[in-house]
């Protein structure tokens, strides 16, 4: 029956689809645990051995991974926090608010996703050389916030038109000033969003390339992207070992993703889906 | 809680003018630091770059600027060099469009009817926009290793004649890798606002169809295509938008070459600030990349309000 | 020629059965009616014919001709949807216009410029042009043609929804409750335009509605269902005056049936404290022994008389309601109950019917004559007519 081969087809492709996603990651993996000799087999090895897993420690051992990780997490955090911070107020006001000048605050939130980091990286290192925010990881989290902001604040402001109003008219009633309102009503009912949007910062600080590699020159604070970076396309230092740093790197971003995607794509896909 | 607050906010015996609840400023209070923060770390810089852009500055003195007025833009416009890298990011932006939204539309369709383990399968297809740019491209470009990548491993398995080539070193394929390496990591946000567009697709008006007699494709044409075409619309343009910034990929994994093949202009801004260390024309490549983005945006507004003023007014 | 015949259909979900061992024999032209309340499996049956729902169990015959595993486009069938289903992205012209060139489909219609050509040839042809064109003016949407369902009133996009329908000329018309997003004026006109509609298309119409005075206006046969088991199936003048059982006698109607408690003792009714001889059209035997019956009565068959004549239930007004030309009272009665499953209290009203603007109060005692010529008696038990 035409149904059947329909379906069988449609699961081959989903099939096909889902080993397409996740074949490079599962890859990098692989390769992690794959022993020097057979690194350069004639034939790939496309399962991983857990007997290399030595190779981590290794790792850890010969390259700086511990101080990368932790200057990345640091970053990370920072932008996160600094990024929530200033975008949960302009996310209520676009929101709720009609005022002047609205407009073009959210075209102008709109438009600095045009800006691409390598162009006003030049300027920012002569106004953080100046601020003494150079080679610092305080400076990095001011210039990824700059970034990330903008796509908080919209986040913010679609699960804040989500709540209704009722609940802060009742609040006003009772006699709560406009931050109560905001701080104490409004934030624990998008507590969901908030934190997918914390997580969302949170990798943007993580991923983070051009501003790491620009902004910050000396070694104890550089942060695994820059780190990770200078390996790409070399073969000097051993693959599976790279591998392995990549790994470490890569997943508490694929993982905690994972977590929060269901509130990533609706607070998304609010915005986007017109019609 | 509520109450208890409100009670707190009871014993205060501030007159009312004085309370932040109604006032006239709030909005701007409350938007106040984030539009100093933006203008002082992006507004500003923008305005040095576009200055920067009329001058002749060298990277090693920063503060010493010569005027040129419009001899970087001139000089840009002038070169067939500056025509391959406009080139290059045309056919970058045009590929990147078309194969995430026709992969994340495919995507989008398959994950639109139900079956078992849908979930998982819709969760598991975002993971490649998870992945830090900088891991991915460490992985695609040992994979796209001549001798040992897996590509060429794969290719020699089904025997295609000498795959040896290192695709990255290669002019012709070059960019191809880099597209292929870009869609794998974009398509997954296409086919996640496409899904979500699936979502709003009437299934009366899928039924009225059937009944009327079209097919599959047909029913796709008239129902499923006009419904999701705006956010078809929006898709293109944040991933034009998109391309036109991407940096991080292109330039770990080729710096632009070879011979220019993956030369886009945000790459070419980055070789001529911090390689060549001309400040003013990176300035200046820098403001054209950007004006492309404007006028694609306005276009793509222009657009879709005329759509939209056609299709409510008659 | 359009008869439809459903033998023993059945349609489940997981187990459950929405529609349970449907038998119905539909002759051609007639405008059938499924009536019921929201869940009672009408839709359900109403996409089952279409195809638009497969069929677990039974048969269904179009014409004599077996169709239950047919897709919808080849049962010649239309469909209205509840919310019309128009294409919001096409004229009214084009959607009246796209039911007639999917009937004349080719796979390479798909293929871009070809295609295309091809499909404007047929949409340009003057048999097609003419059809789209006949069908606008009998529906008065000439003016309309070149405009989009967004700027059209809810009553037109109704009128391009059957015109969409009507272009194919199918036999079987299927409406899937169409007036029910209309207002109620807007309703009462459109009801007349769909009754006119079939007297002048022919075909046979199956029509989904919840709205028992939609049914008995506009249909020519009625299937009441409830829980997705027909209760009755028959002409709208049977089913009111013969209801099969007290679902039907309550649903039809407005106001519905009464159902009064009433004894069998020695070939007499009692009701409350008197006793009435047996109608002339019953006999005892039709009771089948029964001792406690439901005497149905509409309320135009109880007369409100003075508190005290004899042969009368006494009672106290309740509620009036003026409607106008009549008054409709709700009385109380005293030693007598009554049947009715909707209310919960304590039950013991009749809704009877006064001539004009009755001058009656609440609480004023009064007493009720029945016509029990009229009676329909059920079954206390089982709700089953016994007698009527």
């Amino acid at each position: 029956m035409r149904g059947i081969w329909q379906h069988r087809l449609r699961m081959l492709a989903v099939l096909a689809l889902l080993v397409a996603a996740v074949f490079p990651l599962y890859w990098m993996l692989v390769t992690s645990l794959t022993a020097s000799s057979d690194l350069f087999a004639a034939a790939p090895h496309m399962l991983p051995s857990l007997a290399e897993l030595g190779i981590y420690r290794e790792a850890f051992l010969n390259i700086p991974v511990a101080t990368w990780l932790t200057n990345s997490a640091i970053v990370a955090t920072g932008t996160m926090v600094l990024s929530i911070a200033l975008g949960t107020l302009p996310a209520y006001a676009l929101s709720r608010f009609r005022f002047r000048g609205k407009g073009l605050l959210g075209f102008g939130l709109f438009a600095t996703q045009m800006l691409p980091e390598a162009m006003l990286v030049v300027p920012l290192y002569a106004i953080f050389g100046q601020l003494s925010l150079l080679n610092t990881l305080a400076g990095l989290i001011l210039a990824n916030t700059a970034f990330t902001v903008p796509v908080i604040t919209w986040i913010l402001k679609g699960a804040i038109d989500g709540v209704p109003i009722d609940v802060e008219e009742a609040a006003r009633i009772d006699g709560c000033s406009q931050i109560d309102i905001v701080l104490a009503v409004v934030i624990p009912l998008i507590a969901p969003t908030l934190a997918a949007a914390g997580v969302i910062a949170f990798f943007h600080g993580w991923n983070e390339y051009v501003f790491a590699q620009t902004l910050v020159s000396s070694q104890e604070l550089r942060t695994a992207s820059v780190g990770l970076a200078g390996f790409v396309g070399e073969l000097s230092t051993p693959v599976h070992s790279v591998m392995a740093v990549g790994i470490i790197y890569t997943l508490p971003a694929v993982i905690f993703y994972l977590f929060v995607q269901r509130y990533v794509v609706a607070g998304l896909t609010a915005g986007s889906v017109k019609g | 809680m509520v109450a208890g607050i409100g009670s707190r906010s009871m014993t205060k015996s501030a007159p009312p003018t004085a309370r932040l609840e109604g006032s006239r400023w709030t909005p701007y209070i409350f938007t106040a630091p984030v539009a100093v923060y933006l203008l002082l770390f992006q507004g500003y810089p923008l305005v040095q770059e576009l200055l920067l852009s009329f001058t002749s500055t060298s990277l090693l003195s920063p503060r010493d600027h010569v005027y040129v007025g419009l001899d970087n833009y001139n000089d840009l416009v002038g070169t067939s060099d500056f025509h391959g890298t406009i080139l290059v990011t045309a056919l970058y932006t045009v590929a990147c469009v078309l194969l995430a939204i026709g992969l994340g539309l495919a995507a989008a369709l398959l994950l639109d009817r139900p079956f078992r383990g849908r979930g998982v399968a819709r969760a598991a297809v975002t993971i490649p926009w998870a992945a830090p740019p900088v891991a991915v491209a460490l992985i695609f470009t040992w994979m796209f290793n001549a001798q040992y990548g897996i590509f060429n491993h794969a290719f020699r398995f089904l025997g295609l004649a000498s795959a040896n080539e290192n695709w990255l070193d290669n002019p012709k394929l070059a960019l191809p890798a880099v597209l292929l390496t870009t869609i794998w990591q974009i398509f997954p946000f296409a086919s996640v606002v496409l899904l979500a567009a699936l979502q709003g697709v009437s299934a009366e008006l899928r039924e009225a169809a059937v009944i009327d007699g079209a097919d599959r494709l047909s029913v796709f044409k008239a129902v499923v295509w006009p419904t999701i075409q705006p956010s078809v619309a929006l898709l293109a343009l944040f991933i034009t938008i998109w391309s036109l910034r991407r940096f991080d990929l292109i330039w770990l994994m080729t710096q632009g070459g070879p011979i220019g093949a993956t030369n886009t202009l945000v790459i070419e801004l980055y070789r001529q600030g911090f390689v060549y260390r001309e400040l003013g024309l990176a300035a200046a490549v820098g403001m054209i990349g950007l004006t492309i983005a404007l006028v694609v945006t306005l276009i793509y507004f222009r657009a879709t309000a005329r759509a939209e003023r056609a299709k409510g007014q008659r | 020629m359009a008869s439809i015949t459903l033998k023993n259909v059945t349609k489940s979900w997981g187990g459950k059965p929405a529609v349970s061992d449907i038998n119905l024999d539909v002759p051609d032209g007639e405008f059938l009616v499924l009536l019921g309340p929201s869940g009672c499996g009408k839709s359900t049956l109403l996409r089952m014919l279409a195809g638009l729902e497969s069929v677990s169990q039974g048969e269904i015959h179009l014409d004599g001709r077996r169709v239950e595993h047919l897709p919808p486009s080849a049962r010649d069938m239309a469909f209205v949807f509840q919310s019309y289903a128009l294409y919001p992205h096409m004229t009214v012209r084009r959607n009246i216009t796209f039911p007639l060139i999917m009937r004349q489909f080719h796979w390479w219609f798909h293929l871009p410029v070809i295609g295309g050509l091809a499909k404007r040839r047929i949409e340009r042809s003057p048999e097609v042009t003419g059809l789209v064109e006949r069908t606008a003016k009998i529906l008065a949407l000439t003016e309309m043609l070149d405009r989009y369902p967004r700027t059209l009133s809810g009553g037109q996009r109704q009128r391009v929804a059957l015109g969409r329908a009507m272009v194919r000329h199918p036999e079987v018309f299927l409406m899937d409750e169409p007036l029910s997003n209309l207002d109620a004026k807007l309703r009462t006109s459109m009801r007349a335009e769909i009754t006119k509609l079939h007297r002048e298309v022919g075909g046979t119409f199956v029509y989904v509605t919840h709205d028992q005075v939609e049914a008995m206006t506009m249909g020519t046969m009625i299937a009441l269902m409830r829980s997705g088991v027909v209760q009755q199936f028959g002409r709208p003048r049977d089913i009111y005056t013969n209801p099969a059982n007290t679902y039907v006698a309550r649903f039809i109607g407005t106001p519905p049936m009464n159902l009064i408690r009433a004894r069998v003792e020695a070939g007499e009714l009692r009701i409350g404290e008197t006793g009435f001889a047996m109608p002339a059209h019953v006999s005892t035997a039709a009771l089948r022994g029964q001792k406690e019956v439901l005497v149905g009565l509409r309320p135009e068959s109880l007369a409100i008389v003075a508190a005290g004549s004899p042969a009368t239930i006494a009672g106290e007004v309740a509620m009036v309601e003026h409607i106008g030309a009549e008054s409709l009272v709700s009385v109380k009665l005293r030693h007598a109950a009554t049947a009715h499953e909707e209310e919960e209290q304590e039950q013991s009203a009749v809704m009877a019917t006064a001539p004009g603007y009755s001058d009656l109060k609440v609480a004023e005692p009064v007493a009720i004559r029945l016509t029990l010529s009229d009676t329909v008696f059920f079954s206390a038990e089982t709700g089953e007519r016994l007698a009527a």
